[in-house]
């Protein structure tokens, strides 16, 4: 996009036209309006002049805006927004110890601005791919981890607004109309993020706990909760496991009502048709299992009907009257589209992007 | 144009002298909410206000309550309830008692309740939309209350049951 420079010290500011964001920092609307300022902030990581984008990915969401500018974002293959990896979602530090990429951007002052400058001119000429290389190559082992590490749903939670700093100290006098959330902070140690350390992957706090331990994370492998959730969740269903194999390997705990496989987001639900039997099956399975060599992990499934119209579109939807509306009221899907989904979020139908008119 | 008199101005139309204490109220709610006289609600204050404790907008919020009120005032008179002349009604558009640019919307279809100008003008937003504050009740996802943020405004659509007198629970401070 820029011209050819005379002086190769001199700086050309950046003007992009799009910016490079993740699916999950867009928010499930497939329509956007979004609006465009050429040089309106600097850089988070760089501080250079930069193009932001701001637009609403959702409603009851914060206006989220590129923080990083197209070059930095570039280097390490990263939202701007988010700065999580644009394949995998996950922070530059997880992925680089996955795929065993080096940093060498430099950090200081002007080491950092000259490294920046090159780096643009490197991603002006349209042959030279992104980042450092390592990404087109295989290293497949590290790439199949990191598939196991991402997420398979949008984490819409994160392009929520923020917390409410009057209430927390306990005097919100906006009350009702107060568009921050009127919650208590929580979890220590996510709590204290620098954003530079994210971008470099260095203590990166995230990063540590998602190494940590996949199992040991977030998955609570207690005592089920809701009484009435008869079903088990199951993640890790690669395509080699079929239906057939699922059940066979759950039908001795009890009868089963169903068994729903959705290979496309990698899991399965095993309903059953008596508590008992769930129970049983989590019990004896709940640690982890392994169907034909694949590592599974089961947990609980979340209190919501399982059925046809969840198994075309993934597994977590949204709630049976919200899908309801939006079979009742949903707009038409966008041209060229229909029919042929590359993410849910394309859908307009999927998440809460109905029209008001009942 | 000044409200002053001396002996150089025309005198005021017949029927001036039965709204003159009302109009003289909103002039004084404009400059300074202290004096507030029994008649008239509690609330909104003006110029004189202090804005401690206030949003940088919510400060100018009660300015544009006034106007609109004064104005609503007027509009009613004359055309509601048909009390005053067309006479002094132009004399008072003239002489700055009400503004006749937000009466002539309030003339048209789905604009009778218009809160402010701003709140109607397209050139002042990003994607070139009105105010958030004209979106009727049920087109809002429910129970959220937006206060608009040119003049506090709560919703003027004609259809979401708006009052003409922007609602007395707007812009008082909250516990």
């Amino acid at each position: 996009m820029a011209q050819i420079k005379a002086d190769p010290n001199k700086q050309s500011w950046e003007e992009a036209e799009f910016p490079i964001l993740c699916e999950t920092c867009l928010g499930d609307n497939p329509y956007l309006r979004m609006t465009k300022q050429s040089q309106a902030k600097e850089c988070k990581v760089c501080t250079r002049p930069f193009t932001v984008f701001r637009w609403c990915p959702g409603v009851g969401m914060r206006f989220k805006k590129t923080e990083i500018c197209q070059t930095c974002s570039k280097v390490k293959n990263v939202c701007q927004t988010c700065l999580l990896d644009l394949e995998f979602g996950l922070p530059v530090q997880v992925r680089d110890t996955a795929l065993g990429l080096e940093d060498n951007a430099p950090r200081s002052d002007v080491n950092k601005e000259y490294f920046a400058q090159n780096m643009d001119a490197h991603f002006q000429n349209p042959d030279n791919g992104l980042g450092e290389g390592g990404f087109g190559k295989a290293n497949s082992a590290g790439r199949e981890m990191l598939k196991k590490l991402q997420r398979t749903e949008p984490y819409y939670k994160r392009n929520r607004q923020h917390i409410c700093s009057f209430f927390v100290k306990g005097n919100c006098t906006r009350g009702a109309e107060c568009p921050y959330r009127h919650e208590m902070p929580q979890e220590g140690e996510l709590k204290h993020q620098n954003i530079k350390d994210r971008y470099y992957g260095t203590n990166d706090p995230v990063a540590r706990k998602i190494m940590a331990g996949p199992k040991a994370g977030a998955r609570q492998t207690g005592p089920p909760e809701d009484q009435s959730i008869t079903s088990l969740f199951i993640t890790g269903v690669t395509e080699d496991i079929k239906e057939p194999d699922v059940r066979g390997f759950f039908y001795v705990f009890g009868e089963i009502k169903s068994i729903v496989v959705v290979h496309k987001s990698k899991c399965a639900f095993v309903n059953f048709t008596t508590r008992a039997g769930a129970e049983l099956a989590f019990e004896k399975s709940g640690g982890g299992v392994s169907l034909q060599g694949v590592p599974l992990r089961v947990s609980w499934a979340k209190s919501r009907p399982v059925g046809a119209r969840t198994e075309q579109k993934g597994e977590t939807g949204p709630t049976p009257e919200a899908v309801m509306n939006a079979l009742q009221a949903g707009p038409p899907p966008p041209p060229g589209s229909a029919g042929s989904f590359t993410y849910p979020s394309q859908d307009p139908t999927y998440q809460g992007s109905t029209s008001k008119h009942r | 144009m000044p409200k002053i008199r001396s002996s150089r101005t025309k005198r005021a139309p017949e029927g001036f002298d039965e709204i003159e204490p009302t109009l003289k109220e909103f002039q004084q709610k404009m400059k300074d909410g202290k004096f507030i006289l029994p008649l008239c609600s509690s609330v909104p204050v003006s110029e004189n206000d202090p804005h401690e404790g206030k949003r940088k907008v919510e400060a100018l919020w009660p300015v544009f309550r006034i106007h609109h009120q004064r104005s609503r005032y007027v509009y009613e008179l004359f055309y509601k309830r048909k009390a005053i002349s067309k006479d002094l009604y132009e004399y008072l558009l003239k002489q700055g008692y009400a503004d006749g640019n937000l009466i002539a919307k309030w003339k048209k279809a789905g604009y009778e309740k218009v809160c402010c100008l701003r709140c109607i003008q397209p050139k002042d937003t990003n994607f070139g939309t009105t105010c958030v504050c004209r979106v009727p009740r049920d087109m809002l996802e429910e129970g959220k209350v937006i206060e608009c943020i040119h003049c506090g405004c709560r919703g003027c659509s004609s259809g979401s049951g708006a009052g003409s007198a922007k609602g007395s629970s707007s812009s008082a401070p909250k516990e």
